[in-house]
């Protein structure tokens, strides 16, 4: 593998080529179905791959941008979608023993979005049991590895897609994100991950876990990849009753700027310092990072946000109960065709009675007015993904989150867009990460914010030693 | 009210007619602990007027998810 391999393009340099007609969707299919073919027996980033009928998506991108009808910059991409994602005439069996065999009728919207855009489907990624089961051997499929060092947990649940887009083994994925697990394996798996604004982006035809907090969103190589991405998936969808009906602004556009002038970002210090101190590695890096974006044009100050514990707290209650009521019958009927991880952690929403799940409903409401008046005079708010970066594969536990617990969760909870990019790597060679969170509905600044500080920095030239 | 978690979470599994497989009791009781806490940590102390996050805002005639 080198560096000029058609895998490691970007989606931005790939589109190029292939808007110049310098590259062949054709080829670029066939050299992934070759990297998947040789890599991921090792790194089980694909559930399912299908070769024959993205090479033929490929060959008729081909042909129609040859006869002049380019459709945009991801017309000829190769993609891979997280399996809780529906394809029509492809299984999607959400990880799980429960879900094996059935078929969608359709696309869900994202996937037909990314299909008429003229993106092509490689295939469905591994995702944890019902996107919470975690990384677990007791499922049908086995669990994602880190292309950093494929002993390492590539986090998720988006596992697969984060594992497939750091390898190479796609352009860009689509992954969901209840509590982190769009920004959680781009973290880990050294890549831009971007939640949307809860309702930017419609959740129809993915298997729900959490209502209120489930948001669908890529991951990328680069930021500037992400808004590409974005741009295509984002807008209104009555098939989602929690979709905004609100103009997409041009995400591209907005990373014009190249420098940060006039940007106000707020360090949510006590969060990764007091709530949940981040490892060495994590804090040196972050640090660093907010004297990039300084030198960058940017204002730093500190901002004080309410307890990490509260938001965590909240969350916690109103996914756990959330998801046991969308598993209840199948977790009384058939417990046993669950994974344990994903049997615990959806049979715990049982005990959430009814009130609390008001009093969360009601806690969450203010943490929402509290982050919003915080954010008075910030842009978008920076703070490290995660405190750690990738453990050994198999090491979380099943309630990691009480011990190490997370800093993306509590935008969840907001629903403000929350990006995730590489900010270096530890001395074992292990992406570390940080974290740009915005108002809602602005995630071209988010975008903006991100795509500077990729540009001012060397992190996207080191990929994968596989 | 002094009923420790052990017992607390007994009763609840009992009344809530789960029928946990082998292994499963010792994880969901740790679980449980965790819960609780979070419920004490959110508090019910609110105000009658405090309203809950209302986060759904369906288009009229919207169509069902999926």
């Amino acid at each position: 593998m080198t560096q000029s391999d058609p895998c490691f393009l970007s989606v931005t340099e790939a589109a190029a080529l292939i808007a110049a007609k310098r590259l062949s969707p054709v080829e670029l299919t066939r050299a992934y179905l070759d990297r998947i073919e040789r890599l991921d027996g090792t790194l089980h980033a694909y559930v399912r791959v299908l070769p024959d009928e993205a090479l033929a998506a490929a060959r008729a991108a081909e042909a129609e941008i040859a006869a002049g009808r380019h459709r945009g910059p991801l017309h000829g991409i190769p993609f891979g979608l997280k399996d809780i994602y529906d394809t029509a005439g492809v299984p999607t069996e959400g990880g799980s023993k429960l879900c094996l065999g059935p078929v969608p009728a359709a696309d869900a919207t994202g996937a037909r979005l990314l299909k008429q855009a003229g993106a092509i489907l490689l295939g469905k990624l591994t995702t944890w049991e019902f996107a919470i089961g975690g990384t677990a051997f007791d499922t049908p499929f086995p669990p994602a590895r880190n292309p950093w060092n494929p002993e390492r947990d590539p986090a998720g649940s988006s596992s697969g897609s984060g594992a497939a887009v750091a390898a190479g083994l796609c352009a860009m994925a689509m992954g969901s994100d209840t509590g982190g697990s769009i920004r959680w394996p781009a973290a880990w798996c050294g890549l831009a991950g971007l939640k949307p604004t809860y309702g930017r982006v419609s959740r129809a035809g993915i298997m729900p876990l959490s209502f209120s907090l489930d948001h669908a969103g890529p991951l990328t190589w680069t930021v500037e990849d992400a808004a590409i991405v974005l741009q295509a998936i984002a807008g209104h969808d009555p098939r989602d009753p929690a979709s905004a009906d609100r103009a997409v602004p041009d995400y591209w556009a907005a990373l014009a700027s190249s420098d940060l002038q006039g940007v106000r970002l707020g360090v949510a210090r006590a969060m990764f310092e007091r709530d949940c101190p981040a490892s060495g590695a994590m804090g040196s890096a972050f640090d660093a990072a907010v004297e990039v974006l300084r030198g960058l044009g940017a204002a730093i100050a500190e901002i004080k946000l309410p307890p990490l514990a509260l938001y965590n707290a909240t969350a916690s209650l109103i996914s756990r109960s959330e998801g046991f009521a969308i598993h209840e019958k199948t977790l009384r009927e058939r417990p046993q065709d669950y994974g344990a991880l994903a049997r615990d952690r959806l049979t715990i929403g049982a005990y959430v009675r009814a009130s609390d799940m008001v009093q969360a409903m009601r806690r969450r409401l203010i943490l929402v007015e509290a982050t919003e008046a915080a954010m008075t005079g910030f842009d978008a708010i920076l703070l490290p993904t995660c405190p750690d970066p990738a453990p050994v594969l198999g090491e979380l536990g099943p309630y990691f989150d009480n011990r190490r617990p997370m800093y993306m969760r509590p935008f969840n909870l907001t629903g403000q867009p929350a990006l995730s990019l590489c900010n270096g790597f530890d001395d074992m060679g292990l992406p570390l990460s940080l974290q740009i969170v915005g108002r809602h509905f602005d995630e071209a600044t988010v975008l903006r914010i991100g795509h500077a500080y990729e540009r001012a920095t060397p992190w996207r030239a080191r990929r994968p030693p596989l | 009210m002094a009923d420790s978690i052990e017992v607390r979470f007994a009763v609840e599994t009992e009344l809530l007619g789960l029928k946990l497989l082998p292994g499963q009791e010792a994880n969901l009781r740790a679980a449980y602990a965790a819960l609780r806490d979070a419920v004490v940590l959110v508090g019910a102390d609110y105000s009658f007027e405090a309203e809950p996050a209302h986060v759904f805002a369906p288009a009229p005639g919207a169509e069902r998810r999926r």
